[in-house]
């Protein structure tokens, strides 16, 4: 009966999925910066899970996915890096739907939040934070830019992270 | 109010966070992750909050995040970018002077009417005889006329906010375009934009009537604190809603709250607090409606991330600023 074997394989496939999309999907969006792209990337990751063909070599499943989806994500944020050199152009042909009185306020209340929030902080703290997350420049160019180790950068980055999200919490209506 | 144990929760989350993102973090560290996320449910939830949060500021329009980098990833810092605005806001002081008293005027035998203007960018105070007291937004005028039957005041443009003292054999009577407002013991504020009208009242009631001579008497009504009459002069009618004491009167504290009103409208009366006149150039811009607070001490900054919500072009030439479709702009 050639289908158990197979199906067995799809259990186990399955069981990751249940017991460790949600941790994938996190994984995912750190690294990649987009919840879509994320599912996109972990569904990716949950086909090569299907079709591999070494399953012996492996001890553990739960690595094996992580470490596929970890590969995927490098490869799409190397994809990104090419399309945003087009990106100008792209940008011009967009519609325009942001027509909304909503939007703006609400665009225009988070980057004053944000703003609020970060001039609390120590002026390297705030900076780390800024060219890491807002202006997407990596760990090791902002270390570079600020003499510093990439250790630090890691450290005010996380400070500046948690203390805006603390203060999301303050203004988000209970 | 968030607890010292989810303070903590909230940092080690970002901590992982700033860990995990390394693109070639070894496998013991997500392995090591997974631990963590495994030990309480809470941890996976913080992590979500701290990675969605840093996904919305990564995606944040250009406009906001050149804006950020300037306040805080130059060296130079923040505070230059504010030079000129104060500047510029001195030399307006210097010039104008404060409410600039015009003079008295006759009006009629017998009673006078005095006029008090105030200039570009100055919000200023005062009281009148009876003790009434008056907050006159920038670029305003209005004349007082205190006979023996009325205290009237014509408003002529801009926004003032009465505190009135009342006197039941004397009222006090506003004229504002084609509204006048009579104070039943209140404090209120006018803005008048062209034949627009609008009508906050902060405390008391006020007897609000379109004063033209066809007008019959169900167009008066009244407004008691916390609602908002306006006037549209293109349909002739008024509409009430509500707006809080604290809305209603924040240009007393450099900032303009705007609720649903047409970009003319604001860009009319940014032009009140601003030394640089805003032009808008194609008509069809004026009709969007906008929500929002403006700044009068940044309205360079609002005016940079209007194109990110607005489909409009902002030009700044020497002299005055030029707003424009951002389809006809298009070369």
């Amino acid at each position: 009966m050639s289908a158990v074997t197979l199906s067995v394989h799809v259990s186990d496939v399955e069981k990751l999925f249940r017991e460790q999309n949600r941790a994938l999907i996190a994984f995912l969006q750190c690294r990649l910066n987009s919840l879509s792209d994320a599912q996109e990337v972990a569904q990716e990751a949950y086909l090569r899970m299907l079709t591999m063909d070494n399953r012996e070599e492996v001890d553990s499943l739960r690595s094996y996915l992580f470490k596929v989806a970890g590969n995927l994500a490098i490869d799409r944020l190397r994809k990104r890096k090419v399309r945003s050199e087009f990106a100008v152009v792209q940008s011009q042909d967009e519609p325009v739907d942001e027509h909304s009185p909503a939007h703006h306020a609400v665009a225009v209340e988070q980057v004053a939040g944000v703003r609020r929030a970060l001039s609390e902080l120590p002026a390297k703290t705030a900076q780390a934070f800024v060219m890491h997350v807002i202006e997407g420049r990596d760990f090791s160019h902002v270390a570079q830019t600020m003499k510093l180790s990439e250790r630090m950068v890691r450290y005010h980055v996380a400070n500046a992270l948690a203390h805006c999200r603390a203060r999301v919490d303050e203004t988000e209506v209970p | 109010m968030a607890s010292k144990q989810q303070d903590q929760t909230m940092q080690v989350a970002a901590e992982w966070w700033t860990r995990l993102r390394e693109p070639n973090a070894g496998d013991d560290v997500v392995e090591q992750w997974l631990a963590w996320t495994n030990e309480d449910e809470r941890h996976l939830q913080a992590f979500e909050q701290v990675s969605a949060l840093a996904e919305q500021l990564g995606s944040l329009d250009q406009v906001s995040r050149r804006r950020l980098a300037e306040a805080f990833a130059k060296p130079a810092g923040p505070q230059r970018r504010w030079l000129p605005l104060a500047a510029a806001a001195s030399i307006a002081a210097v010039m104008l002077g404060a409410a600039l008293y015009v003079g008295w005027m006759q009006h009629a035998p017998a009673v006078t009417a005095q006029v008090y203007q105030s200039g570009i960018a100055q919000n200023r105070n005062f009281s009148l005889p009876d003790g009434t007291k008056v907050a006159l937004g920038a670029d305003s005028t209005l004349s007082v006329t205190y006979g023996s039957q009325e205290r009237a005041i014509d408003v002529r443009g801009g926004e003032a906010y009465f505190e009135v003292v009342h006197d039941s054999r004397r009222p006090f009577v506003v004229t504002i375009g084609h509204v006048t407002v009579r104070d039943i013991g209140t404090a209120f504020d006018v803005r008048r934009t062209g034949e627009r009208v609008m009508v906050a009242v902060t405390q008391g009631r006020v007897a609000i009537a379109d004063r033209r001579a066809n007008a019959g008497p169900g167009d008066t009504l009244e407004a008691t604190a916390g609602q908002r009459v306006s006037y549209d002069p293109t349909t002739s009618s008024m509409t009430v809603d509500i707006v809080s004491p604290a809305q209603a009167t924040a240009w007393r504290s450099n900032r303009l709250e705007f609720i649903d009103e047409p970009l003319g409208v604001v860009i009319a009366n940014l032009n009140r607090y601003t030394g640089t006149p805003l032009h808008v150039a194609d008509a069809n811009l004026n009709g969007l409606i906008y929500t929002g607070t403006v700044h009068t001490d940044a309205i360079d900054s609002w005016l940079d991330a209007l194109p990110e919500v607005f489909p409009l072009q902002v030009n700044k030439q020497a002299g005055r600023v030029v707003l424009s479709d951002a389809k006809s702009a298009a070369r």
